[in-house]
């Protein structure tokens, strides 16, 4: 359980980087659209395909953000009640928090564009949450005696 | 071996889970739709407001269990929406046959893609008939797999010739054939389009234009007239089908209606250096329209907009951008083309445009009036996980049914409290705005069957109840539709023997 909950940390952490580049991908792809002469206007973006090249990069950055790491979230906080080790469900709680917070944000980014600041930021802070919680199982690992593992659970998240 | 402790540890996580896991799969399950009557949709929502009171009123107010999804609902005494008919006594003076085809589509100018074609051709015949006309069209699908429909946009059809599959009618199989007939009866500018599997369908190119012809020539009409159908097929901008700009021949000064029609997802702007007149929105006139100058006019998805534009007076060309990337260069056809303009930041208020004159019923004393508030949120809907769109914070199907009688005077409170602009379409009715953010309407009555509500947005429309039936009231980014910004408006009486999800399969959105 202890290495599922690592890893699904590690991927959450990952497909942060996944959604970086995807969005960068992206947007290089209306650049490129725009600077051959084409015209990028509401009809083009509800009907897909204003990303040119870089259009599977709004793909990914809505399946991988607005699915598969909230998914896995969960699914870290679910599996953070099976791991006895300190903070586990505290570091599991607050990335799903920000994953959260996150996917609220990218979905209101159309109207209040300033938000867009904060997303960008709050990647970055899922990151360090997703990494901390991964963390927390090594750490674990090095410190932890038997005699230790059955108080662990005191900390409560 | 484990200790005692353990197993009971271990019992209670393994019951935790399959609770848990169960009580997902039930939740999931419930949100399955199957075969369904509109009829036995949302909630019950009278808004009458002379009882005072908005609930559950005399019509159906729960959700149906199956038994109500046999296609069977309604009382017999109701009236059925195939007789909501034109004269079937009155010969036709349009008579067309239009052949739908799942076909590649080969976009002059550009490179082909799969999509649907009306005679052989996308956009479809541009049709034409004279106010007060009878018109009938035959619908032949040759090889749609899915089933398609034609719907009559923004023209107030009876309702048996409304095409919405599932609910005036079944989707046309392959190699079947519907007739729509209905009297021309408001001039204009209108699209025609399949109502089954919408959001592919329209996408995919299965549309056409279709303009009404006043009677008798209105005034303000010019004599030359241009057509302006927008699309985006696979992600090339086209007008008329073509990934072209076009020319209409004009003589120095002289005046040009071009009749835009939207058939996007999405808003589209229409702007010029020299100044241009709104003539007509949505089919209706505007009263005593003026210049417009340093704006640019926007057309919600799916609307229409008349705009007159006058041939330089020098003999150069003018040049109309509609939509992002297309023109109309109207003059000399010699003449060099005209650089393109920078769209205007600001937009042209239809709100305070023209002149206002009195409207042909009291809004004041409404006996209906409802609410539309469309908000988004996580849920499932048929199965499907998702950020979907609410109305009145209920999610699909649980949306509002909007029962009316006929000679009703409606008034609707439309309010966006999503992030993104929903064009709204109600079938069957024009509405007029009366205000937005409780501004009150100042120029030209502004009538429209689309309407765009941007976020944060509250309109205040009303409507006569004038046309029996059971009618869409949905968001024409047809994939908004798919995601469940669709409601109805019912008529008291009507009843629908169609269903949607059956063997006919039927998928309006």
């Amino acid at each position: 359980m202890r290495k599922i909950y690592a890893g699904l940390a590690w991927i959450i952490a990952g497909g942060v980087v996944v959604q970086a580049a995807a969005i960068a991908f992206a947007f290089g792809g209306v650049l490129n659209r725009v600077s051959n002469g084409d015209v990028v206007d509401k009809a083009l973006l509800e009907s897909g395909g204003a990303g040119g090249t870089g259009e599977l990069g709004f793909w990914i950055h809505g399946i991988v953000g607005g699915g598969v790491i909230p998914l896995l979230a969960v699914a870290l906080l679910v599996g953070s009640f099976f791991v006895r080790v300190r903070g586990a469900k505290l570091w599991a709680a607050i990335t799903l928090g920000l994953v959260a917070l996150q996917v609220t944000l990218g979905f209101s980014i159309t109207d209040m564009p300033y938000l867009g600041l904060i997303h960008g930021a709050n990647a970055l802070a899922i990151v360090v949450a997703a990494v901390i919680a991964a963390l927390r199982i090594r750490g674990e690992r090095i410190s932890r005696t038997p005699a230790e593992e059955a108080t662990s659970d005191a900390v409560a998240a | 071996m484990p200790s005692r402790r353990e197993l009971l540890r271990r019992a209670a996580i393994g019951v935790a889970v399959t609770t848990a896991l169960g009580a997902g799969a039930l939740a999931w399950s419930s949100t399955l739709l199957g075969e369904y009557s509109v009829m036995t949709m949302g909630v019950g929502h009278s808004g009458d407001t002379h009882a005072g009171y908005d609930g559950h009123a005399e019509h159906g107010t729960s959700r149906p269990g199956a038994s109500a999804a046999s296609g069977t609902a309604g009382d017999a005494s109701d009236v059925d929406v195939t007789s909501l008919a034109a004269d079937p006594d009155r010969p036709a003076d349009v008579r067309v046959e239009l052949v739908a085809r799942q076909d590649t589509v080969e976009v002059s100018g550009g490179h082909p893609i799969e999509g649907y074609t009306v005679n052989g051709m996308s956009p479809g015949p541009e049709l034409r008939a004279r106010q007060g006309d009878l018109v009938e069209v035959a619908l032949v699908n040759e090889s749609v797999a899915d089933g398609a429909t034609l719907h009559w946009h923004g023209i107030d059809v009876p309702n048996a010739a409304d095409g919405v599959a599932g609910i005036t009618q079944d989707a046309v199989p392959v190699g079947g054939r519907h007739v729509y007939r209905f009297e021309a009866t408001d001039a204009g500018t209108y699209w025609y389009h399949s109502h089954q599997v919408s959001h592919e369908q329209v996408e995919g190119g299965l549309l056409g234009a279709i303009i009404i012809e006043p009677a008798s020539p209105a005034d303000t009409a010019a004599g030359l007239e241009a057509t302006a159908l927008l699309h985006v097929y696979g992600g090339q901008h086209t007008l008329n089908g073509r990934v072209a700009d076009e020319r209409v021949d004009a003589s120095p000064g002289e005046t040009v209606r071009v009749r835009v029609i939207n058939t996007d997802q999405g808003t589209a702007a229409v702007w010029s250096a020299a100044p241009f007149r709104v003539l007509a929105t949505d089919g209706h006139e505007v009263n005593e329209p003026t210049d417009v100058d340093g704006q640019r006019l926007l057309i919600p998805a799916g609307g229409r907009a008349d705009v007159a534009v006058q041939a330089p007076p020098g003999g150069e060309a003018a040049r109309l951008h509609v939509g992002g990337a297309r023109s109309i260069l109207i003059g000399d056809p010699e003449a060099s083309v005209p650089p393109a303009a920078r769209q205007p930041s600001e937009t042209l208020d239809l709100l305070a445009y023209g002149t206002q004159t009195p409207l042909s019923f009291d809004p004041a004393t409404p006996e209906r009036s409802f609410d539309y508030v469309i908000a988004r949120r996580f849920g499932l809907i048929d199965g499907r996980p998702g950020n979907f769109w609410t109305i009145n914070g209920r999610m699909f199907p649980d949306v509002p049914m909007f029962h009316v009688s006929e000679g009703d005077v409606v008034v609707m409170r439309i309010v966006n409290d999503s992030g993104d602009v929903h064009p709204m379409h109600l079938h069957g009715h024009h509405i007029v705005v009366l205000s937005r953010d409780g501004v009150a309407a100042s120029g030209s009555p502004w009538w429209v069957d689309s309407l765009d509500v941007h976020p944060g947005e509250s309109y205040e429309i009303a409507f006569v109840a004038d046309n029996p039936g059971i009618w869409s009231d949905h968001c024409h980014t047809l994939g908004h539709a798919v995601d469940g910004l669709v409601a109805h408006v019912m008529y008291e009486g009507v009843s629908t023997p169609f269903t949607i999800n059956g063997a006919a399969g039927n998928r309006p959105e």
